[in-house]
């Protein structure tokens, strides 16, 4: 082999070398952060119990089987995973129109729907969360419309329950599911549903056989992300969901932190990541299958 | 870019050093002092630690959060905690003393101890609550008609009847109220079955995680009444809402900020120099007139005007109903699970 043939290996060598190296701080990274704290939360959700010391002398599985053999938690994770689901077809009903319109927009005033889209995540999570206190309360803005308007001569329960968690995930998770979706819409050619149209497909039916099946990618990105963001919240349920709208992520804080009971605490999220590794993983295949099922 | 593995491995010994050097900052600052935030945060960065540093010379850090995370360090510190000096209310002190996290404090060292009403002193030093907040029965002076004078009008008066507000287990205001509800109705404040009991006659109940969230449902009406901190509803009637707060004929409820050695500490002179400046009779006087505390140094002046905005001073500071907390931490995770399942 000659000088002038091997030079273009020697260099795909090196470029691969340097690839590998370059992986190197995402890895550290990881470990570090990512793969090191979670066997820490695993050993611990191991150890034994103790009120006299962080933790006990050995290692135990009774935390885990202390906590599936409780309703109580399967209540609560049952709740965790419907508010989930719940924001999830909201966000996705509420937010497919807008992702739509701006995809398709060519307004001047689309940049200020981009403001509003993204406005609920610029203002500070308990601020926010304050403001729907405000509203939701029994004497807030909204019971007392109702009231004004004659609807209703009794307030509704709007908040301390999974109902007002529901309505302000929702509020703050739905730029989650709009730019991704909006992302695959504007990749998605006009020329396509020009096609379908001249083909003489209405524009319902342009819609649903070729614009929303285009667009499944970005439907899984961002319900998954909605559900996960949904699942694992922690200041809305834990300032709007009182004792009847409790979730998982507040449970488990409460153990960790108010009881200081780290072995428990840790089970449990270790639970709760475990469902949620489930339901995703599950969901995964299911729209996968279904986006392959496509024409 | 082509990166060689010399500037690979620079590049990352640099990143891996920079992440060390708060850690090694942190163990070169001579006091780390925890408080928590809002008026708190504001006294201790303007008054009380300039006060210290000329008091004593010493130059403390100031690191702001709550008790319970200040525990989540120290317990986490294992052999070498962030503090030498934990602040948190005395149920919560009780943990990580229960853990051997703590050892008493010299007094030779704090000389203003003896200057401390002797309630606030636990049983060998092991731990000085300097800091008190009186809770009290606060109410909306504009929607209740009958103002209360006792813990018991909570179940008697039926204008509260689902307009009451209390706190939820993960807040002290919580364990405190139970336990006195155990006293008040029970064999002594260890009956938790006569308290849950008695408390369940109140559901339906607002729950909240703190003095601020309990002072919202004042402001908005959705509670009427609700056992809270002079602190709080003092920094509200300064804002003009509608509220007072009595102390009830049978005693008041207070959060004790416990100030504790920490055995894993490294700076306990500073430790100890600090407390005694807490509990100096002028800082004292300045935390009342900052944020409504009760001086817990009986030579701490009180003014007519003082007295008037926190009445529990001096002498009726024998009203406070403190606790012991010893035997309640191996109790006390049962009783925030029970509560949870029973109190919706």
């Amino acid at each position: 082999m000659s000088a002038v043939e091997a030079a273009p290996r020697v260099e795909g060598r090196s470029n691969r070398g340097t690839a590998t190296w370059m992986v190197v701080p995402a890895l550290v990274l990881l470990i570090g952060f990512f793969a090191l704290p979670y066997l820490t939360i695993i050993t611990m959700s191991l150890r034994e119990a103790s009120t006299r010391a962080v933790y006990g002398e050995g290692f135990t599985l009774a935390h885990y089987t202390t906590a599936l053999g409780d309703f109580y938690i399967w209540g609560i994770l049952g709740r965790t995973l419907l508010i989930g689901a719940t924001v999830t077809v909201i966000s996705l009903l509420l937010g497919y129109p807008v992702a739509y319109h701006l995809a398709k927009s060519r307004s001047r005033w689309t940049s200020l729907l981009y403001i509003f889209v993204l406005s609920p995540l610029l203002v500070g999570l308990v601020v926010r969360t304050f403001a729907w206190m405000i509203i939701l309360s029994n004497n807030g803005v909204a019971n007392q419309a109702l009231k004004a308007t004659g609807l209703i001569d009794f307030p509704l329960q709007l908040m301390n329950n999974s109902l007002g968690v529901t309505i302000a995930l929702t509020h703050v998770f739905l730029p989650f599911i709009i730019l991704p979706l909006l992302g695959n819409l504007q990749a998605i050619s006009p020329d396509l549903a020009m096609a379908s149209r001249s083909l003489g497909a209405s524009r319902m039916r342009t819609f649903w056989k070729v614009t929303l099946p285009l667009s499944m990618p970005g439907i899984q990105a961002g319900t998954i992300l909605v559900f996960v963001l949904s699942i694992s919240a922690y200041v809305t349920p834990a300032m709007l969901g009182g004792t009847g709208g409790r979730t998982m992520s507040v449970l488990v804080v409460q153990y960790l932190v108010d009881n200081f009971r780290w072995p428990a605490g840790a089970a449990l999220a270790i639970i709760m990541a475990a469902v949620a590794v489930i339901f995703v993983g599950l969901y995964l295949r299911l729209t996968a299958r279904a986006m392959r099922r496509l024409p | 870019m082509k990166l060689t593995r010399r500037e690979f491995a620079v590049g990352m010994t640099t990143a891996i050093a920079s992440m060390t050097l708060p850690r090694l900052a942190l163990a070169q600052s001579p006091l780390v002092v925890p408080t928590y935030g809002g008026l708190w945060a504001k006294f201790w960065e303007e008054k009380l630690l300039p006060g210290l540093t000329t008091a004593t010379g010493i130059q403390p850090q100031l690191d702001v959060g709550l008790g319970k995370d200040f525990v989540a360090k120290i317990r986490a510190g294992g052999g070498r905690s962030p503090y030498s000096i934990f602040m948190g209310n005395e149920n919560i002190a009780a943990v990580l003393r229960a853990e051997g996290f703590f050892e008493p404090f010299d007094l030779a060292k704090v000389p203003n101890a003896a200057k401390t009403f002797p309630q606030f002193v636990n049983k060998d030093a092991n731990g000085i609550r300097a800091i008190v907040s009186p809770i009290g029965l606060a109410y909306r002076t504009d929607l209740v008609k009958t103002a209360p004078t006792s813990w018991h009008d909570l179940w008697e008066n039926p204008e509260f009847k689902g307009k009451t507000g209390l706190y939820q287990i993960g807040n002290t205001g919580a364990v405190l109220f139970l336990r006195l509800v155990a006293e008040l109705f029970g064999s002594g404040p260890d009956d938790f079955d006569t308290a849950f009991a008695k408390i369940k006659e109140l559901l339906p109940f607002t729950q909240a995680s703190w003095s601020g969230e309990v002072a919202t449902a004042l402001i908005r009406g959705d509670a009427i009444i609700a056992p809270v901190d002079w602190t709080e509803i003092m920094t509200l009637q300064d804002k003009g809402a509608p509220v007072a707060i009595i102390a009830p004929k049978e005693g008041v409820l207070a959060f004790e900020q416990s100030f504790n050695l920490v055995g894993t500490g490294a700076e306990k002179d500073a430790a100890h120099a600090y407390l005694n400046y807490i509990l100096d009779a002028k800082v004292q006087q300045d935390m009342a007139k900052a944020f409504y505390t009760s001086p817990s140094n009986s030579e701490s002046p009180v003014d007519d005007a003082m007295k008037a905005r926190t009445p529990i001073v001096g002498p009726r500071m024998a009203e406070i109903k403190s606790y012991d907390w010893d035997s309640y931490v191996d109790k006390a995770a049962d009783i925030a699970d029970r509560w949870n399942r029973e109190m919706a």
